[in-house]
């Protein structure tokens, strides 16, 4: 059997209890839909940014405990980064979850190694996926619009 | 012979290839009997043959049980005569058939049509969609909190512009059975035909059409122990000429020259192409198997597992039901407080519990009642006390781990 505790580390419990920013924002530059048609999970990322970095994200809605710490922790690593260091750190994360081969030639972010072992869990890693996956999208928008 | 509930597990493989599972997931599928995997197997190793076309003796033979099949089915639901039943992929495309082969020729701007809250995705996007190209109106029927539908708020909706009415017979979510007869009754008072959803009801309650005057009758063979990807769509004989196909090919047609074609009537009409014979055979021998049971028997096997885990839920403090309606069968909906579904049904099918979590397919009634996501056990016939057990055992884990 698959060990439990893997899935629902200790990292992903303390921020399913206390998550980053987790309000609602007015008056912001982006909001970002996080979206889960299959599972009702339903998030929205509040985004303020100036001409090349995020300033402040925040977010807010209903979701799991591993969309909701994954979510966390997008806006922790995200704020103050550039739209291209945003960009790679979304491709991090993605690859992170779900590559069969952990890439070891880069050095993963401490937040994201609690987020690792959920690749064994194929059912929860687009709880995981979700807030990134939605991110990149926006970031690619940005990126190509200007 | 009856065949008795107790031990009933044998019967289906699954269990033997898993033998800790327990399975509640049941709303969303049900396992299926040695006797259907065998049917579908026979077919494709000694009966395969397309049906309606050969004159040789194997598609004179595929024919003939395949047209049996038919006549089960008219029985199994009291029908009159097996001309009325059409077989469909499932419920969702029986319903569509309906939804454009048959309402939206008859609807024009400011016309209605009546559903109820509680509709799973099936029975309401098809209608919706239906009405808003026609510049009709999608009424909804309101729900009560105990997830029961409200008679009064239902009737009043009811008009000479309404055109169909359609409800579930028992809710996907709640396990509300709803009293179809008298909602029937109400309809054809004014006129209005009815489609009954019965995805979640046939083969699990006594259902006749004949007694309840039921104009369509829709449902899958796979929520009956039957195979995936065949469903039934029954059409009252008067309506039946009203029914126009959503798909056109072979297997429909009287004849057919290059600017025209003379079609079949019904049920053929809506069964073009090569159908899914093994599927139909399968659907044959799941009502063969529904019918060696007790259907009263099966009926409090689930309302009784259905209530019991409603009530330790209750009684463990910290659950929120989902609707607890005073009739309901075997599917029950809640929500652990402080922790999402999600985690919920990870961690039960962490100890081989199978239940689902999200919204059912019935988004719109769970924001009505102000909930995002639920888990729902839902039960049949294989299910015992000591699985109801098992998930309050876990449960009680769950909170110690997470609370």
């Amino acid at each position: 059997m698959k060990d439990f505790n893997k899935l629902y580390s200790e990292t992903i419990k303390a921020l399913n209890r206390e998550p980053y920013h987790f309000e609602k924002r007015e008056n912001v530059d982006a909001i970002v839909k996080a979206y889960n048609p299959v599972c009702g999970d339903r998030f929205e990322l509040f985004i303020r940014h100036d001409a090349n970095s995020f300033r402040e994200l925040h977010f807010h809605g209903f979701g799991c405990s591993v969309s909701k710490a994954s979510t966390s922790v997008l806006a922790r690593l995200l704020e103050n980064k550039t739209t291209v260091e945003a960009l790679m750190l979304c491709n991090l994360f993605l690859n992170a979850i779900t590559a069969e081969v952990p890439s070891y030639d880069v050095i993963l972010p401490a937040e994201f190694i609690a987020f690792s072992d959920v690749r064994y869990f194929p059912e929860r890693v687009e709880c995981a996926a979700l807030p990134w996956r939605e991110m990149k999208k926006y970031l690619e928008e940005k990126t190509n619009n200007e | 012979m009856t065949l008795p509930l107790k031990n009933i597990q044998s019967n289906f493989p699954i269990f033997s290839h898993h033998p800790n599972l327990i399975y509640l997931d049941n709303a969303a599928t049900t396992q299926k009997p040695q006797a259907v995997i065998q049917a579908i197997t026979n077919f494709y190793e000694k009966e395969n043959a397309s049906v309606h076309r050969g004159l040789y003796e194997l598609s004179a033979n595929a024919t003939q049980a395949y047209e049996a099949v038919r006549k089960k089915v008219a029985g199994l639901i009291g029908a009159k005569y097996p001309r009325t039943i059409a077989f469909t992929k499932g419920t969702t495309e029986s319903i569509n058939v309906v939804a454009h082969g048959f309402l939206k020729n008859k609807l024009q701007a400011g016309d209605n049509v009546v559903i109820t809250a509680m509709e799973h995705h099936a029975n309401l996007i098809p209608w919706q969609q239906v009405c808003r190209q026609q510049g009709a109106n999608l009424r909804i029927a309101p729900v009560n909190e105990a997830g029961e539908l409200m008679m009064k708020a239902l009737g009043s909706m009811l008009d000479d512009r309404t055109r169909l009415l359609a409800v579930a017979h028992i809710s996907n979510v709640t396990g509300v059975i709803n009293p179809i007869g008298e909602i029937i009754s109400m309809a054809h008072l004014k006129n209005i035909p009815v489609l009954v959803d019965g995805a979640q009801s046939v083969g699990h309650v006594p259902i006749d059409v004949a007694e309840t005057d039921i104009d369509f009758l829709v449902w899958s063979a796979h929520k009956m122990f039957g195979p995936l990807g065949t469903g039934v769509l029954y059409c009252k004989d008067k309506l039946a000429h009203h029914l126009a196909p959503l798909n056109y090919g072979g297997g429909n047609i009287r004849h057919v020259d290059f600017q025209q074609t003379e079609f079949l009537d019904y049920p053929a009409l809506l069964e073009a192409g090569t159908p899914h014979i093994p599927g139909v055979i399968g659907l044959g021998a799941a009502i063969d198997f529904v019918q060696q049971l007790d259907i009263n028997e099966v009926v409090a096997h689930e309302r009784n597992l259905g209530n019991a885990l409603r009530e330790k839920l209750l009684a463990m403090g910290g659950i929120r039901l989902t609707g607890n309606p005073g009739n309901a069968t075997g599917i029950v909906s809640f929500q652990v407080e402080g922790i999402h579904p999600h985690d919920v049904a990870s961690f039960l099918a962490n100890e081989n519990i199978a239940v689902r979590a999200g919204h059912h397919c019935a988004q719109p009634l769970l924001e009505a009642m102000g909930i995002p996501a639920t888990v729902r056990a839902s039960f049949s016939i294989y299910n015992t006390m000591n699985e109801v057990e098992s998930v309050l055992h876990t449960l009680d884990d769950l909170k110690k781990f997470w609370l």
